[in-house]
């Protein structure tokens, strides 16, 4: 389940992202435009997986999602992913794997959300 | 283009390579990038000698890290590429089957700036190791092929045995002059001055180079140190500059080979209508061994009273007869059926030699 205690978008991430790559806001700018493209592709997989019970169908997409998720601060939705990665990796799929799967899905949405108000205010400076 | 290298970025991920692919290059690399396994591997072979590290996620669709590991160590153009496995912490297991399979190191994501620094510093100067070591070993190679060669061509201009010091780690100090007890075999023809008098150039050159032929053979065979030849005459000697315990008696028997052979060239020269006749002087002692010469040209030679004497012996034998000095026919008896020929006036020595002719070997 996701941590409570993160937020939704960890910005002191995306911060040390602008200052470690060249303080070029264009490029975190356009990393975060591919995290956002790539993630509806990452649930739909995982959702795919689920919905076959395929254990190993689940780790790939679980895996780049939550390594992605981290990259850009989106804590909380890396976090789930991971239980799904792991989830996958055990070799079976238990009742709690839908149900992680539904709040990563609901997790995007306010990540989505979050990135929205960032690129709004701070991602433009 | 940078000059510090060039890097592979292996990751399904956009995201990811997205990420990695701006740090590489801001590390001052350039990078190029695969989104799989496959991909990556076909990146490599249509650019080889090119990439010195890759950058390699585990999980990827296609060809996952493993395999991709597994098939560039089995490839001799890409072994030897630093590979850097980038994988996530809960993955430390994967980590150490990757390094099984020959990766160099690991990353693990998020990937730490500083950490991706020192892993590239140290992958690109392993490479640069590498690199150099190949060109090296190059060098060395073509360094090995010219000395070849050129022993090669030596060997037709000197004896073989001097040909082989030149190129020896002694060589130098051998060439630079040693004494040693030697035998000097000093052979010529009776009647070439007065044949070379009469007979077209052409007939003397073939005629020569029959005789010299046969001769070189012989030589060759009892192991003998060709000195020279000087038109006819032709010296060899023995015990150097390698030591042979026989080399009284190598140097008789090979006289007494040319003796032989020499009969049935002769027999056909003959026939021709030319006339001449073998003869060879035979002498132990001590002489001086090494460079004789001065700069650009030089002759591997002996010099002491010892090739005089041999020389002397020569002008003084018939046709047919091999002539020792008494110390050689000392150091021979009992090998060779031998007949005084009595005390010889040499030119140049004050006292007479008492010489033997070899009749033949025992």
């Amino acid at each position: 389940m996701p941590d409570a205690e993160a937020p939704v978008l960890d910005e002191a991430v995306l911060i040390e992202l602008k200052e470690t790559t060249g303080d070029d806001p264009a490029f975190v700018r356009d990393l975060v435009e591919t995290y956002l493209a790539d993630v509806p592709i990452q649930l739909g997989g995982i959702e795919a997986a689920i919905a076959a019970n395929d254990a190993e169908a689940l780790i790939r997409p679980a895996h780049t999602l939550k390594s992605s998720s981290a990259a850009v601060g989106a804590m909380r939705l890396s976090d789930v992913s991971r239980t799904l990665e792991m989830a996958g990796r055990s070799g079976t799929l238990d009742a709690s794997a839908p149900d992680n799967a539904k709040a990563a899905r609901a997790e995007w949405q306010s990540v989505e959300a979050a990135f929205s108000a960032w690129m709004a205010g701070e991602g433009r400076a | 283009m940078s000059d510090i290298g060039k890097a592979l970025v292996v990751d399904d991920s956009s995201v990811n390579r997205q990420l990695l692919v701006r740090r590489l290059e801001k590390l001052g690399l350039d990078v190029l990038q695969a989104e799989n396994g496959a991909e990556g591997l076909a990146v490599l072979a249509a650019n080889p000698g090119v990439i010195d590290v890759v950058l390699l996620d585990v999980v990827m669709p296609e060809l996952d890290g493993y395999q991709t590991l597994a098939a560039m160590k089995a490839n001799d153009s890409m072994r030897h590429i630093p590979v850097l496995v980038v994988s996530s912490v809960e993955e430390l297991d994967s980590v150490v089957r990757c390094i099984e399979l020959g990766a160099t190191d690991y990353l693990t994501k998020p990937i730490n700036p500083s950490i991706l620094a020192a892993r590239i510093d140290a992958s690109l100067a392993a490479k640069r190791l590498h690199d150099l070591e190949q060109e090296s070993l190059e060098r060395q190679r073509a360094l090995n092929r010219t000395i070849q060669r050129q022993k090669e061509e030596l060997s037709r201009f000197l004896s073989p045995q001097v040909a082989a010091l030149v190129s020896s780690p002694e060589g130098e100090q051998l060439l630079a002059g040693h004494r040693r007890e030697i035998t000097v075999a000093f052979c010529d023809l009776r009647g070439f001055t007065a044949f070379a008098e009469q007979a077209e150039p052409e007939i003397l050159i073939g005629v020569l180079a029959e005789y010299h032929r046969m001769m070189g053979g012989a030589i060759t065979e009892h192991g003998g140190t060709l000195e020279h030849f000087a038109g006819d005459g032709v010296m060899v000697f023995f015990n150097d500059p390698v030591a042979q315990d026989d080399h009284v008696e190598r140097a008789v028997r090979m006289a007494v080979t040319m003796r032989t052979r020499f009969a049935e060239l002769a027999s056909v020269w003959h026939h021709r209508g030319y006339e001449l006749g073998f003869g060879v002087g035979i002498a132990v002692g001590f002489a001086t061994l090494g460079r004789i010469g001065y700069d650009g040209r030089h002759d591997y030679g002996a010099i002491g009273n010892v090739t005089i004497l041999a020389s002397r012996l020569s002008s003084q034998a018939q046709a047919g007869q091999i002539l020792l000095s008494p110390r050689a026919q000392l150091m021979i008896e009992g090998l060779v059926e031998s007949e005084s020929v009595g005390e010889l006036t040499l030119k140049g020595l004050r006292q007479p030699v008492l010489a033997s002719n070899v009749v033949a070997l025992r």
